[in-house]
């Protein structure tokens, strides 16, 4: 019994790790056979990649029709950002809510779609093993998001071309992007092996779409409700501000612009630190906060303020994560840096969280790939 | 094909279940029933509607887990040695399932990638397959546009592409035109002869008559009887007999003492059991000597739908 259990029991010529990803290749093939010559892929293909030119001209146009205003109402003129941080910022937007909801439409049937189909015990009782099923249909749906946001490449490009910003964005931005849709998409494809419907589970993955995107800000919102605590913090006493010296020669503002005295006193504050998570996990601040901005310090007027959106989204959460421990002024004594200052990334914790939610769904989901199958779902036969 | 050489001993071929169960929730559909398909033999697996073949079929296939009892393919435990059990079994489902948008030879193409079959001969592979269930003039339609009958032959095709040892069948002949039905016959036993442990589940009962060597017969969720083609054919067939006066031939055969039934069918026939073919051949020639005006005389059933039969009237 022994010796037979040894002759029979080498794996194939293959090395075992190679021919692990071959199967999963060869799954990727399958998969992407099908939806390339499906012509609703195509069509879909077509009208993101017209809607994104769309509003990246109108961005363009609305950038230049206040421009235009500005000019003839005032004589003061702005100084000339051109309009590229803010067509990035408004295509990036778009393009990654737009991901968002295609990227569940192309996961969330990976599996559950093929078992209403009968295709899917074909693989199943293959040499395939259940992992490779799933990971081949993941990187499959993947690749077919991904094409989406190839297709809005272009304008993001454009974005950069016309002023403000540098390669580097577009490169981490897509980087970002593909990561954000590649965790849609396993979380589409966990929910589709674990889900008996096809329908059913794109609705549960639109929901944990949701869930991130809106849920993360109102449990973020109801959480700070419910973190009041109070602080231990003293007098701030700022320093006064010269407006004589001629603009060029202030030295560098200088970081804190206040310092701390008198005894420490308890003060109300609210310990955004404990639901930042919450925050984190939301895709846009994860995209936000991983682009890189330079640190701003104050500028001429002693004030400082975030330039666009994605920076203040980044320097929002970031201020929420390091919590009134970090950002209270005099806070156990101690002048904080200035509110621009936080450089702690919290994408990270995010983007971490975000792995974990889709690496539990993909592994519940190969829990129920696997043969022989001891529990089905209920109402579904295996063919 | 680099197979490892196969496990010897007593009942170490072919696959055999021993005391399986599975139920669904409240549904026992498989209680405590044993199977034994042997290499080289055609073994037919006959039940009603929801008797539980599929889940047999299924559980023999290693896709589903028998709640207890246990499976050997080949001597092999299904469990301890997944990949070199599917190695061996061909399974072909009662449903079709095609990958639509996908060409008959792009699916049996992955499917051999999917059996790890060997790069070089894999397109010789996959024509010779395409050419034994004639596919071969609609190897580069899409499969949406095969009708049901080919989908079926490109099933089996799919089933047949790793050369296993063990097929398993789920109601091959469903949707076959007669023309394919005898092909699908010719080619069991053809496969049969090559060594390879067939099991068939069907309906279609007179056509397992020429198919099969055995057949397990299933209701309920147990194995009710085992029998083979032979001893079914031993146990006596019925005769339908037809002549152009009814009352003729009704006085002939009571004279002969032979019990009969009156059938109500379109024509007025009788019918009886006959113990072998000999009891026919003495029995129409003593008919026809007699001068009674026979327009048929011929066995009614087949030796398993007889059985089939018996058993459904034990039932009620
Ligand atoms: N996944 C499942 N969940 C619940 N019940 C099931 C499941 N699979 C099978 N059953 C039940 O088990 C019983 C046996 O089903 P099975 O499909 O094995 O029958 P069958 O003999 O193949 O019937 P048919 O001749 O109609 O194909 C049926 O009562 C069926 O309802
Ligand atoms: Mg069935």
């Amino acid at each position: 019994m022994s010796q037979r259990t040894e002759a029979t029991q080498r794996p194939p010529a293959r090395g075992r790790g190679a021919g692990y990803l071959g199967g999963i290749w060869d799954v990727v093939v399958l998969e992407l056979k099908q939806r390339l010559r499906s012509r609703g892929w195509y069509i879909m293909l077509g009208i993101w990649f017209i809607l994104t030119g769309l509003v990246t001209w109108l961005t363009w146009a609305a950038w230049n029709a206040q421009r235009e205003a500005q000019r003839s109402y005032s004589t003061f003129t702005a100084p000339e950002t051109g309009p590229g941080s803010m067509i990035f910022e408004v295509v990036l937007a778009f393009v990654l809510l737009f991901a968002l909801l295609v990227a569940p439409a192309l996961s969330a049937n990976a599996v559950n779609g093929d078992r209403a189909g009968g295709t899917l015990a074909i693989l199943q009782v293959t040499l395939l093993r259940p992992g490779q099923i799933l990971w081949g249909k993941f990187f499959a749906a993947w690749a077919a998001a991904l094409a989406f946001l190839v297709a809005s490449t272009p304008f993001l490009i454009i974005g950069v071309a016309l002023g403000g910003m540098t390669p580097g964005h577009v490169v981490v931005a897509l980087l970002m992007l593909a990561v954000e849709v590649g965790v849609v998409s396993a979380i589409g494809v966990g929910i589709s092996a674990l889900a008996g419907r096809p329908l059913f589970s794109i609705v549960v993955t639109y929901l944990a779409v949701a869930g991130l995107v809106f849920g993360s800000l109102i449990a973020f919102g109801l959480g700070t409700g419910l973190s009041q605590r109070t602080i231990m913090a003293n007098q701030a006493q700022y320093r006064s501000y010269s407006p004589y010296e001629p603009l060029e020669e202030q030295p560098a503002p200088m970081e804190p612009e206040y310092t701390c005295s008198g005894p420490l006193r308890e003060q109300p504050a609210v310990h955004t630190d404990r639901v930042a998570w919450m925050l984190a996990m939301n895709p846009y601040v994860v995209v936000a906060d991983a682009i890189p901005y330079p640190v701003r310090t104050s500028n001429a007027f002693g004030m400082s303020s975030p330039v666009g959106a994605i920076e203040s989204i980044s320097q929002g959460a970031r201020y929420a994560m390091a919590g009134p421990d970090g950002t209270y002024p005099c806070a156990n004594g101690e002048a904080k840096p200035r509110y621009l200052a936080q450089s702690t990334p919290l994408w990270p914790l995010g983007l971490g969280l975000q792995l974990l939610l889709a690496g539990l769904l993909m592994w519940l989901g190969w829990r129920s790939l696997r043969t022989p199958a001891r529990r089905l779902a209920r109402g579904t036969r295996i063919a | 094909m680099g197979l490892p050489a196969r496990p010897g001993g007593p009942g170490a071929d072919g696959i055999t279940a021993t005391a399986v169960s599975r139920s669904f929730g409240q549904v026992h559909a498989v209680e405590h029933m044993d199977f034994r398909a042997p290499a080289g033999k055609v073994t037919a697996l006959i039940g009603p509607n929801g008797a539980g073949k599929t889940t047999l079929l299924l559980m023999l296939a290693s896709l589903l887990a028998p709640d207890s009892g246990t499976i050997t393919v080949e001597g092999l435990d299904p469990r301890r040695h997944r990949a070199e059990v599917r190695r061996r079994i061909g399974w072909m489902p009662d449903t079709l399932g095609v990958w639509e948008s996908l060409t008959a030879r792009e699916i049996l193409t992955q499917i051999a990638r999917f059996y790890q079959l060997p790069k070089a001969g894999m397109a010789q592979r996959v024509a010779e397959m395409l050419d034994r269930v004639r596919l071969s003039d609609l190897a580069d339609q899409p499969a949406r546009v095969l009708s049901r009958g080919q989908q079926q032959r490109l099933s089996l095709a799919r089933a047949l592409i790793h050369d296993p040892s063990v097929l398993l069948l789920d109601e091959p002949a469903s949707g076959l035109d007669p023309g394919s039905r005898v092909e699908l016959r010719v080619m069991l036993r053809q496969l049969a002869a090559e060594g390879k442990a067939i099991v068939v589940s069907s309906h279609v009962l007179s056509e397992l008559d020429e198919i099969a060597d055995a057949a397990v017969f299933v209701n309920r969720g147990r194995t009710i009887r085992h029998q083979t083609t032979d001893e079914a054919a031993a146990a006596g067939r019925r005769y339908a007999i037809s002549a152009t006066d009814g009352a003729a031939l009704a006085a002939k055969l009571t004279e002969l003492g032979l019990t009969f039934r009156v059938e109500d069918g379109r024509r007025a026939a009788v019918s009886l059991m006959l113990m072998n073919d000999d009891d026919a051949a003495r029995l129409l020639r003593d008919l026809v000597l007699a001068g009674v005006p026979v327009r048929s005389f011929a066995p009614a059933s087949g030796a398993l739908e007889e059985t089939y039969m018996n058993l459904e009237g034990e039932r009620r």
